[in-house]
């Protein structure tokens, strides 16, 4: 991404409430695709943090977290769903100019016991 | 010269020159046309209706592909499958969105409203990817280089040209973002 951008310095100070209230498409534990937006040097990193604001409703700190995941390590997975869910998304990126793909999550990278039953 | 964008009591706004207009107005233009030049007048009307088309094909185009690209990092067939079910509404997006920014560059002060600035920040996003592809911007390396180059003295040819209109976009892209952060941070 082109990294031209000055970013406030209090992203940390979200409230754990909020941070709850959007992260409902990641967590989503038992379902098996992923949306994954890669890295490209011309999307500004701005723009794919406030993409990732307004389209998935993730808070800013949650946003730029992902967008530098994208930006440091070539990819980020930024939600999860269904087949038909991750492929909505990823007509939504298409249309916002990102690169996304869409991918079976792998069974190894999933947290273990989390699809089972839930106790109480 | 034109004024960075910057979010207000009047919303979103931003200044252009004529000639600033000018050339914005000729780049989503040319994306337009890109985007338009091989929808076909689809044979199969209910096909069309409903937004399906069997006959489209990967772009051969680099630029074309980058702005809608395979939705399947090793699934040609899986990918070619999804193009048909949504590629067409995907470009009708897109030109919806250089239209109605080019549609809003009829005078120098842009007042935008919240959609307007999603649309012109989609626009002026497909608008870079295309110049990114003709100035072969392959890594931050490549990004880095261009963006050195900012003195209009030195568009000697085409290629330093569009690395210009390239910089300039990024900077009026850049500025736009920033208005559309702020706007978002005051409603929150």
């Amino acid at each position: 991404m082109s990294p031209s951008v000055a970013y406030g310095t209090d992203i940390d100070e979200r409230t754990k409430a909020e941070e709850q209230s959007s992260t409902d498409v990641l967590t989503a534990p038992d379902i098996p695709w992923n949306l994954v937006i890669w890295n490209d040097p011309v999307n500004l990193m701005s723009y794919v943090s406030f993409v990732f604001q307004s389209y998935f409703g993730y808070s800013e700190s949650k946003a730029h977290k992902l967008m530098m995941e994208v930006h440091k390590k070539g990819r980020s997975i930024v939600a999860h769903g269904s087949k038909e869910q991750v492929e909505q998304h990823a007509v939504a990126m298409h249309g916002f100019g990102l690169w996304a793909t869409v991918e079976k999550a792998a069974s190894g990278n999933e947290t273990p016991g989390k699809g089972g039953r839930q106790r109480g | 010269m034109a004024k960075a964008f910057k979010y207000g009591l009047k919303g979103i706004t931003g200044f252009l020159e004529p000639a600033e207009r000018d050339l914005l107005r000729g780049l989503f233009d040319d994306v337009i046309s890109m985007l338009e030049q091989d929808i076909r007048e689809n044979e199969d009307p209910l096909a069309a209706l409903i937004g399906l088309d069997m006959d489209v094909k990967q772009p051969g185009d680099r630029a074309l592909l980058r702005l809608l690209p395979n939705v399947m990092k090793d699934d040609d067939g899986g990918s070619l499958e999804f193009r048909q079910l949504t590629e067409r509404s995907v470009r009708e997006n897109k030109i919806g969105a250089l239209r109605a920014a080019a549609m809003g560059l009829d005078k120098d002060e842009l007042v935008l409203s919240p959609e307007d600035s999603t649309r012109w920040s989609m626009a002026l996003n497909d608008v870079r990817l295309v110049l990114a592809e003709r100035l072969d911007i392959r890594d931050e390396a490549d990004a880095e280089h261009i963006h050195s180059m900012q003195d209009w003295s030195q568009a000697e040819d085409v290629e330093s040209y569009l690395a210009l209109v390239y910089n300039f976009t990024t900077w009026l892209q850049e500025s736009l973002v920033q208005a559309m952060l702020a706007a978002r941070q005051a409603k929150s």
